[in-house]
Formats: C-alpha cells, structure tokens, sequence
C-alpha cells in the first residue's frame, strides 16, 4: 500500500507540475495572477492603506498604534485610551505622526469637500497629503478609500460564496455522479426509517425548540451556540436510535428488500429547477424576504444559488472517474463506497473544478456589484458597486462613474484570465 | 432545409427533403409534448418554493396596506380599524393555512392564524411554546380582547380619563408580552389603575376575569404537547390553492366577484402597492421585455456568426488575433458600469447627448406609424448596444472555438483534399456543424437576457419586467414578485425548448424518437 501511495503523489505531482508548466506558458493567466495577489494584498491591509488613524504617532511623549489597536479593538481585545475617544485624529497635536496612504476612512464624511469634488476640482485641503486623489462623493466621502475597502468586500464575497457553493456544489454533483440512480443501495425499511427518523430528528431538535434558540441567540452569540450545540445533538441521538431501530427490522424479508436511492435523478431534477428561475430574479426574491441584507446574507445567497454549475461540472467528471481501473481496483480491494467516493473518486475529480472556481469567484464579485449597484447591496459597508451607483444620480462626477467601475472590471477580468489559463493548462489534450 | 450526409443510410427511395420530415418533424413534436409535459412539474415545484419564501417573508402586508391607507384613529375607530382590517385579510386570503398540510406539533392551534393582529399572533405563539394549552390561552385572549373593549367603550368623565388612557396602554402592553414576570407586574399595574377612578367597577370585574384565565393557563399547562408532532390538514381551503387554483367554479359562470380565479387560470391577485390587479402591470411589462431580449439574441447571432468564423478561416492572423483579445476584453466589461458610462457620456449635455437617456419615447396614440417605430428604435438602440455587446462577445469567441474544431476534424480534411473551394467547405461542411455549441448556448442565454432585463431595464427605466420586478423588491410587493418569478421561470423553460428544437433542426443526426 505505501508503495502504491508514493506512487500516487509522484503520479499527482507530475500532474500539478504539468498543469503548472502549461499554466505559466499563458502570459495573460500569470500577468492575472500577479494581479489577484496585489487585490488581495489591498484587500487584506486596506485598514493600514486607507485609515483616519494614524498609523504610528508620538502623542505626548508616547509612542501609540492605533491602526493596529483599532484592529485589536474590533477582535474585543483591548479598548483605546480614554484620551484617543471620540478624537478628531487629523487635528490632534502630535510630536510625530505617520498616517497611512490615504488618510481617510470609506464612509467618513470630509465636510469640506462635500458635494462631489472630482480629482481636478479645487478642494478645500492644508496640503497635497490630504488631498481625495479619486474625488469624493456627496456626502464628501474620499473614493479611494473607498474603493480600497470595497476590495476587500470584493474579494470576500467572491471567495466566501465560492467556498459555500465549492462545498454545496462538490458534494452533490459527487453524490449523483458517482452513485448515479442505481448504485446507492439501502434495504427499503432503511430508506423510510433514515426519512421518517429525519423528520422526527428535525422537530425535536429545531422544531420543539425554536424560541430557545432563538432567544438564545437573542441574547448572545455564546447562548446561542450552546443551545445549537443541545440541538445538534438531540438531532445526532434520534438518528443513531433510528438506525439501530431499523436493523432488527431489516430481517423482515419485505422491508431487507434492497432498493437503489436515485441521487442523479433528485440531484439534476433540483438544479434543472434552480436553473429554471434566472438567478438575479432567484436572488432578488430571497432579498425581499431579508429584513436586512448585510455582507454575510448576500454572500449566502450568492453561494447558495451558485452551486449548480460545480455540480454539473464534477457530476460530469465522476461519470467518467467511477468507470476507471483504479476505482475498480479500490472496490475489489474492499474499500467502502463512500471511502472510494472521498479519498480517491473527488480528489481526482477535483481539478477541473478550479477552472469552474475561477470563472465562479469573477462571476460573484459581478453579482454582488450588481447588486450594491441596484441598491439591494450590503447596507452597512461601502462597496464599489455602490460607488458607482452614486455616479447615476450626480451627472457631473465623471470619478465616480469610471474609478469603482474600473476596479470591477479588472477584478473579473482577472479571474477570468485566470479560469482561461487554467482550462487551457487542465486541457487533457495537451497530455499526450 | 436541407439534410446533411447521413441520409444515404436509409433514405435512398426517398427525397432528401421528404425524409427530413419524415425522420425528424414527427418524433419532435412528439419530443416537444414530452418536453411539455415534464415542464409542469418543474413549474410546480418552482411555484411552491417561490410561495413558501414568499410566505415566510417578515411583515403583515395587509398591515402595511391598511396603515399607508388610513391612519390609526382614535379609540373609538378601533373597533371599525379593527374590522377592516380584518376583512382586507380575509380578502387577500390571509386568514387561510398556507399549505395544504403543516407539520405542527399538538400544542399549536389552526385557527390562531385567524387572529387578525400581528403582534398578537406572535405573543400568542409564545404563550402556546411555554405552556402548550390552547382552549385555555384562546380563552384568556378573548377575556383580554373584552377588557380591551369595555375601556374603549367606558364613557370618559372629569375623573376618569387619566384611569382609562393608563388603563388602555397597559393593556396594549399585555398583548405584546408573554413573559411570565412583565405580565404578572401588568396584572397588579391593571388592579391599581382601575382603582383610580370609582366608575369602573366593570373594568376592574373584567381584569380580575383576564387574570383568572392568565393563572389558569398558568396551572393547567401541557407543556410536554410541544413535544408531540402532529399533522394538521388544511383541505383545500389554503392560500397556496388559493393562489394558484383559485377559488371561483372552474365551469360555468362565477357569480361571486370576490372569488378569484388563480394564477392557472390567468388571475395574478391584486399588487399591495397600486392595487391595481397584477396581469395589467405584467402584460404591459412582459411584451417589451421579449421584444428587447428577441431583438438582442437577433443581433446577437448575426453579428457573432460570420465574425466568429472569419476569426476561425484566419487563425494566426493579426485581424484574429487583436479581435480576440478585444473580444475578450469586450466580455468582461460589466453591463452595468458600460450603460452607467454611456448614459453618462452619451446622454449628457454635458457631454455628447446623442441618445435619449431613459424611457420608451414618447410617442403617442395618434402618431403615424413610422414615427411610432423611428421613436421606438431611436430610444431603444442604446440599451440594445448595451444588452448585446457582452453575450455577443462571448458567443463570437464561442464560435471562432467551434469552427476550429470543426476545420480540424478529418471530414474537412478529405473534403479539401477532394479539392472543394474554401468557400464550399466552410459554408456546406462545417458550417452546419459549428453552428452546435452555439445553439447549446441559446439555452443560457435566454435566463441570462431574462435576468439582465432587471439591470438594463433599471439603466433606462424601461418599463419592462425586469424594472416591474425590481419595483416589487423594494415596495415588498409580494404578488407583483411571485408573478414575476413566475413569469420568468416560464419564459426560460420556453427558451430551453426553443433551443432543444433548433438543436434537432440544425443537426438531423439527432433523433428524439429513441429516447
């Protein structure tokens, strides 16, 4: 067995190495990546480049951070000193003072410069330092800033709902292509128990608790997971028992009848569905039910209806994976159907789904700015399709029109560029 | 149309022409009602999980429609408030279960969604969670109700006014609390006030009632009901059947106007927000939006088809290449940003103001035929640009992949080495073949345009679907959003037929009939 695993990792090197070396050949596809690591720089330290605070200052003979203390703030460690509440940091008198790049926070107001001033306008400003190089809107909030915070909005939205669609989408589309509609068999007593139990297990654990939990969360986001916690359980317990129910029955000739659980068909049956409903209609609907759509709710939304192609995508893949020698091979050897579905059919199933990962990630970031554009965005932080937004109703402020623009464009074209480069790496052709 | 190749197998006593029909036009319309018929219960599913969102969203609509229509009036309104109110709920169908069948457990109670109130349905749903014994909660909420009532019904004197103004906000406190110890310090709040005055002595009866049947339930609790699940069957008497079947006769002619007929039959419900029946907002809506969406995929394929293939004659070439990389480029543009930008530009005094910046035009009933047309396309050209040039883009490139890969194939090769022109082997070998991919894409490009709709639409404030719809998400409109939806999950399994039809015109290969 070790030896066949080494080989294995030889094998699957070779393979990374390969798609690497193809991938590197395509100068647009590494340009691209170069791009995304500078984005997700900006994104990661956007605090330390766009910030009113001072990113190091001597204030009365003391040395201070208070970018950094104003990050540990926000994790609820430490509060700041009670001379450093409530301040106006630009004017504070400081011995020495070094602010970063650009010394304004997104959805501070400059009452200054209010009335979009564009880059060219005159803005009432002590000195070039201060100056909103991408203008500033109507409230007179600096745009560049705001653009270097809504990288970071960008980038998580495009990564987070990704992940949760990777994770819906890749275990489904494994499910119904590697056990299509025969190849899942349950005795039928196993099937109706695991559906009944499910139910029962579902009303005692959320169903019987509901204002529990509610209230708990209510109260605290420790009381809450506690009382989640009790209900997983509770949940947990009723299926273990359900399953130990069933196993005397199944002796019963009529209810030990095996019978195949036809994944492929439900799975493909609830993306046709899904992909019935034009997604921006589908994710406009589940907005309208929202009180309030913050970051996480979008992010949500946008990874639970964006699965479907993921699915199809690694559905097709394991159609062709689970007819291959190797997996025949680990059947023969003994190995249990769901230990040969995750440890050998997905992960060599997986690959192709980056591509699907690229183009998905440009496709959220699009979403999510369509959506800030339209208004229906997260509420509570500046992004670039709200900035462009604001370009609508003011006519004259050409800035706000072509800089967050501009930024959406190039982030979805790299991850674009980088999907095409992957597929044409991944291309099997180029093996032979 | 003209078959391909592959009738030399079996058709040589007929005319190439015949047997195309023979082969193909039959099975398919057979494939069609399939097809058909397998949309029905997708369209099924879809109308139940738009309704059960729907139906889960927060908010009373018929509060939010009673409170924009008449303010909250004085005491003595509320009886007639309250009776409005109630009948506006029974008119939208909200006093009905919402399913057909609901999964409950023995505590909870089917008629506690007749109780008119939000709040109040909400502070009674608490009280069934925490003590399981609904005779005896519904009990004690009419005992509150009376004594709500015989406040508001108390004549105000000299003495008794600033009594009955604390009686009656304690009481409305009571209806929105569940909580064992706010209720028990309302109770006792209750007795003091009703002290206040001498003249109320049947306020102080009825609270002394009220507080009995609070204690009642208090003792006669059957918590351990919650734990007991429990189906309740609604029948056909539901919103969801409401909805979509309506409840007018479906033979004959309905003499009561109040029955609606359902969204089968054509009956979309009432907009909360104009009161207007939806099917005259959606009709008007629906016809601009198939119009743009068929106009784009129109441009769409005739710009992108020759282009893609002369991309594909001149691989390598500097006109292949600098087009591609444009193409690329032209595809990652977002629509939205593009049409900010031309409006901007384009629109602007400020700038060039070449197109009108928003609407259909204004031309009116009386105007001549062509002037109705000019002023159409003349608003219309900018969102058409707008709307095509990203898909048209991708599809060129789609189209340029396909035409090489069909130039690769050996087929082509022999039919050169036969010494065909260029010409013939393009457009009678490859061409047809190509075309595949493209057609596969027809099927998603039609949600997408459906989808885009909201966004162009809202660019131009074009009064389209898309603009309709995204109208209903901010007033919370929710029949306006149901239909919508509705209507575009329609309109895209149309465009997944439509694309499974020219699939089986263009490529007489495939057969339907043995599926």
């Amino acid at each position: 067995m070790a030896a066949a695993d080494t080989a294995k990792n030889k094998n699957e090197q070779g393979y990374w190495a390969f798609v690497n070396k193809q991938f590197r050949k395509k100068k647009t596809a590494v340009i691209s990546l170069y791009i995304v690591i500078v984005l997700a720089f900006v994104a990661v330290f956007a605090p330390f480049l766009a910030n009113e605070k001072p990113l190091v200052c001597k204030y009365k003979g003391e040395l201070f951070f208070p970018v950094l203390k104003d990050i540990a703030v926000g994790f609820g460690i430490g509060e700041f000193q009670q001379q450093f509440q409530n301040v106006d940091w630009k004017n504070l008198h400081y011995d020495m003072v070094v602010f970063p790049p650009v010394p304004y926070l997104p959805m501070n107001q400059d009452n200054d410069n209010i009335h979009s001033k564009g880059p060219f306008d005159d803005q009432v400003v002590p000195s070039a330092r201060w100056k909103h190089w991408f203008g500033t809107d109507e409230l007179g909030r600096d745009v560049l800033s705001g653009m270097i915070h809504g990288t970071k909005i960008a980038m998580t939205v495009g990564i987070v709902s990704m992940l949760i669609a990777s994770v819906i989408g890749i275990l489904l589309g494994s499910l119904a292509g590697f056990y299509g509609d025969e190849n899942f068999q349950v005795s039928r007593i196993r099937l109706w128990g695991n559906l009944l139990f499910l139910f029962f297990a579902f009303f005692y654990s959320f169903g019987s608790r509901s204002y529990d939990i509610t209230d708990a969360l209510g109260r605290g986001l420790g009381e809450g997971f506690l009382q989640l916690g009790i209900s997983i359980l509770i949940f947990a317990a009723v299926m273990v028992v359900g399953n130990l129910l069933v196993i005397p029955l199944k002796k019963i000739p009529a209810l030990g009848k095996q019978v195949a659980v036809p994944f492929d068909l439900i799975i493909m049956r609830v993306i046709e569905v899904l992909n019935s409903i034009p997604t921006l209609f589908l994710i406009l609907l589940i907005i309208s039910i929202v009180r309030k759509p913050n970051l996480y709710v979008i992010m949500g939304i946008i990874g639970l209806t964006g699965w479907t192609g993921i699915a199809r995508f690694i559905r097709a893949e394991l159609l062709k994976v689970r007819n291959l020698e190797y997996i025949e091979a680990a059947n023969s050897l003994g190995f249990s159907n769901p230990h040969i579905l995750f440890r050998h059919a997905i992960p060599n199933a997986l690959s192709p789904v980056l591509i699907s990962i690229a183009f998905g990630i440009a496709g959220a970031i699009l979403t999510e700015s369509t959506l800030s554009f339209l208004g229906l965005g997260p509420a509570d932080t500046v992004t670039w399709g709200q900035l462009l937004s604001y370009a609508r109703q003011i006519p004259q402020a050409w800035w706000l029109a072509i800089f967050p623009g501009f930024a959406i464009f190039i982030t979805v074209t790299t991850f674009n560029l980088i999907g095409d480069g992957l597929t044409d790496a991944m291309d099997p052709r180029l093996k032979q | 149309m003209k078959p391909v190749e592959v009738e030399t197998k079996s058709g040589k006593t007929e005319s190439g022409k015949k047997f195309f029909f023979a082969k193909i036009s039959f099975p398919l319309f057979g494939y069609i009602l399939k097809r058909i018929l397998i949309f029905i219960p997708t369209l099924f599913i879809i109308s139940l999980l738009t309704f059960i969102l729907i139906a889960a969203a927060p908010g009373d609509p018929a509060e939010t429609m009673l409170s924009r229509s008449s303010a909250e009036g004085q005491a003595s309104d509320k009886l007639a408030t309250e009776r409005s109110y109630r009948e506006l709920r029974h008119k939208l169908g909200l006093d009905l279960p919402v399913f057909y069948f609901a999964f409950t457990n023995a505590a909870q109670s089917d008629t506690l969604i007749r109780i008119p109130t939000k709040n109040h349905r909400e502070m009674l749903d608490r009280i069934v969670y925490e003590y399981g014994n609904w005779p005896q909660i519904e009990n004690y909420y009419h005992e509150l109700k009376a004594l709500e009532f015989a406040i508001i019904a108390t004549k105000k004197d000299s003495t008794n006014t600033n009594a009955l103004i604390e009686l009656r906000n304690t009481v409305a406190k009571i209806f929105i609390h569940h909580e064992d110890i706010v209720l028990t310090g309302l109770f006792a709040d209750l007795k003091t006030q009703a002290a206040l005055a001498t003249n109320l002595a049947d306020i102080k009866a009825k609270a002394a009632s009220t507080e009995a049947a609070y204690n009642k339930v208090k003792s006669e609790a059957t918590v351990w009901k919650r734990y007991i699940p429990n189906i309740q069957w609604s029948g056909t008497h539901n919103q969801y059947h409401r909805w979509l079947l309506g409840e007018a006769k479906w033979f004959g002619t309905e003499t009561d106007p109040t029955k609606g007929k359902g969204f089968m039959r054509g009956d979309y419900g009432i907009s909360f927000f104009t009161k207007r029946p939806v099917k005259s907002v959606i009709w008007d809506g629906l016809w601009i939006t198939m119009l743009i969406s068929l106009l784009v995929i129109l441009i769409e394929y005739v710009i992108s088809i020759p282009l893609g293939i002369s991309l594909a004659v001149r691989k390598g070439s500097t006109y292949d290449s600098t087009v591609t990389v444009g193409l690329f480029l032209t595809y990652s543009l977002p629509v939205f940003w593009i049409g900010t930008m031309a409006i901007f530009f384009l629109c602007s005094p400020d700038y060039l103001e070449i197109f009108p910046p928003f609407g259909l035009g204004d031309a009116t009933w009386d105007d001549g035929f062509f002037y109705k047309i000019g002023d159409l396309a003349y608003h219309l050209a900018l969102p058409l640009i707008i709307a095509s040039y990203a898909s048209f883009a991708y599809l060129s490139r789609q189209m340029r992949g396909s035409m090489l890969s069909v130039l690769g194939q050996d087929y082509i090769r022999t039919a050169r080495a036969k010494g065909l022109p260029d010409n013939k082997v393009i457009w009678k070998h490859a061409f047809r073949n190509s075309l595949l991919p493209i057609i596969t894409i027809f099927a998603s490009f039609f949600p997408a345009l459906i989808g885009g709709s909201i966004i162009l639409e809202f660019l131009f404030t074009i009064p389209g679907l898309g603009q309709i719809t995204y109208a209903a998400v901010i007033q919370k409109d929710y029949p306006m959003i149901l239909t919508n939806t509705m209507f575009a999950a329609i309109l895209t399994l149309v465009g997944y037929l439509v694309s499974d039809i020219l699939y089986a015109v263009v490529d007489p290969r495939i057969s339907y009939s043995k599926k």
